[in-house]
């Protein structure tokens, strides 16, 4: 492309983007609008994905041995575990320091404990770590039919429980954010319609004298480009302002809580924020513009 | 420089304007094309530069397959042609060299390229000392004789105007007409569709007569032949 077919495009998009001035206006704050929820739930689903991985990972098997096992059992059976695929690391908790360590989560609830006088309800157990997360069900399976064994659990609730939230939440961040593109998809390309509406005239005499479609269709196409990059840029820079007070609140109550620190994810949702604004502002106008070139 | 086959025009409406029509014209000519009002003279000129495309037919026009091209080469045939209408078509915020030059720039020219051709070309038509008015600013045979310099500035092989005359007295016809004149002499095809049966009468050039998308008529140095 020459410098002044540059130039010329420039100028008729910052001309058009001035003459439609509200209409700009309205545009920008749509793909704001979009673009925010957008990248809110983006957000939301890549926390939560990570936080469903770090609790996968910290996940181990409780297996409880029945109580006629004695201690020769116990042994034979620990090593039996330890000898298993993909098996990290296996502790013994007898069935005394089980009670000690209830005991001791109650905290100043123990009187609860009174009740059962001198009797100790809970078996012995191993703790068993595996090395990868998608390990767990089939080890925890396979230590469940072994001798001896009483039950294997893990805390598959709490793992399918988020997993289950997460979809959700992808979901329905999928189905409206359909919704809002669509919505942003027509206002601006009727943005659009409206420049090309207020340029016919000119776009006629181009076609007569020979100007090529995509020579017409630049500046359109870089008027809902710029719309939809300006939109992004403001949901960024809302978004990026909300995730660091958010944050900042979480790191000070929830501490615990895995959340992504800003740097560098926050620039990874900003460029995606503002490659999706870009895209739907060349959508925008290439749909009003196809009719519109054919003849 | 124009070849036209057993061409027909049906609108989607259904209306026949043209129908089987054969008209063969060589460069350098001037010819007029004439027939009374719904006639199909502006269906005719509108096919020459792929506005309207033949229902029917083969058409050649500057050595291109106008009924088979690709869309994308509609631009590349238009430049070699110069289109003139009868309402001008001005771009009415654009000054008189910005309108001539507007056909240079949309198809990429020089820019060193584009100051020369402009002043030229206003030079042909008699507007150099009005290069800075609007088109507000101008009567309406010199808004036409903007049109065609815009028409002209990228040296079309062949000139195509619909009822170029149409909105100008006599007098200003004429000036018109000894600008297509100079133009033609200089080698350059003209195909014009005029109601004006003075300058076709006077001019003595070809004249193919059209009535109800039948040509009736193709003299070389032909008279207009209908009362107005
Ligand atoms: N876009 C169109 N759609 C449908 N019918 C059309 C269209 N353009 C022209 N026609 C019809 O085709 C026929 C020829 O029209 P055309 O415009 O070619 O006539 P013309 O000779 O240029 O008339 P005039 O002297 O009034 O300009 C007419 O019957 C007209 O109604
Ligand atoms: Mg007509």
């Amino acid at each position: 492309m020459k410098i002044s077919t540059g130039e010329y495009i420039i100028r008729e998009t910052m001309l058009s983007l001035k003459r439609n001035s509200w209409m700009s206006f309205a545009s920008i704050g749509t793909v704001a609008v979009s673009l925010f929820v957008f990248g809110m739930f983006l957000i939301l689903v890549v926390n939560m994905n990570r936080m469903t991985d770090s609790l996968e990972s910290q996940v181990e098997i409780s297996v409880y041995v029945k109580d006629e096992v004695n201690e020769g059992g116990i042994r034979t059976l620990e090593e039996r575990i330890t000898a298993m695929q993909g098996i990290e690391s296996v502790k013994f908790v007898d069935r005394e320091k089980a009670m000690e360590r209830f005991r001791d989560r109650l905290g100043d609830q123990q009187f609860l404990l009174d009740a059962l006088g001198d009797t100790n309800p809970l078996p012995n157990s191993f703790e068993v770590r595996v090395i990868r997360p998608d390990m767990v069900r089939t080890a925890a399976e396979a230590i469940a039919e072994l001798p001896g064994v009483e039950t294997a659990k893990y805390g598959q609730d709490v793992v399918e429980h988020l997993f289950d939230i997460t979809r959700l939440v992808r979901l329905f961040g999928l189905a409206l954010m359909f919704v809002l593109a669509l919505a942003t998809l027509f206002i601006i390309s009727n943005t659009i319609r409206l420049t090309v509406f207020a340029r016919r005239k000119e776009v006629a005499i181009m076609k007569y004298v020979g100007a090529t479609d995509w020579f017409i269709r630049w500046p359109f196409l870089l008027e809902g480009v710029v719309l939809g990059c300006l939109g992004g840029i403001v949901a960024a820079l809302v978004l990026r302002g909300a995730y660091r007070v958010i944050a900042a609140k979480i790191y000070d109550t929830l501490t615990f809580f895995p959340l992504i620190p800003e740097n560098p994810f926050l620039h990874y949702v900003t460029a995606a924020i503002l490659v999706c604004g870009m895209g739907i502002g060349a959508l925008g106008s290439t749909i009003s513009l196809k009719k519109f070139l054919k003849a | 420089m124009i070849d036209m086959k057993d061409v027909s025009k049906v609108y989607e409406n259904g209306a026949m304007a043209l129908d089987h029509v054969n008209v063969h014209i060589d460069k350098g000519e001037f010819v007029f094309i004439v027939g009374a009002s719904g006639a199909g003279k502006s269906t005719f000129i509108r096919m020459l530069f792929r506005e309207v495309l033949p229902s029917d037919g083969s058409l050649i026009v500057n050595g291109q397959d106008v009924v088979h091209m690709d869309h994308s080469d509609v631009p590349y045939l238009r430049r070699g042609l110069g289109v003139i209408f009868q309402d001008y078509r001005l771009l009415p915020d654009k000054t008189v060299t910005e309108n001539v030059a507007f056909a240079m720039q949309v198809i990429e020219a020089p820019r060193r390229k584009i100051q020369h051709s402009v002043n030229a070309v206003l030079d042909i038509v008699g507007l150099r000392d009005k290069y800075k008015c609007f088109p507000s600013q101008l009567s309406g045979g010199e808004q036409q004789r903007v049109a065609i310099a815009r028409a002209i500035v990228n040296h079309p092989a062949l000139v195509i105007a619909d009822e170029p005359t149409g909105n100008l007295d006599p007098e200003t016809s004429w000036d018109i007409m000894d600008i297509f004149k100079r133009i033609n002499a200089d080698g350059t095809t003209i195909v014009m569709a005029t109601h004006d049966k003075g300058i076709v009468d006077a001019m003595k050039r070809r004249v193919i007569a059209i009535e109800d998308g039948h040509i009736v008529r193709d003299e070389a140095q032909g008279v207009y032949g209908y009362e107005n």
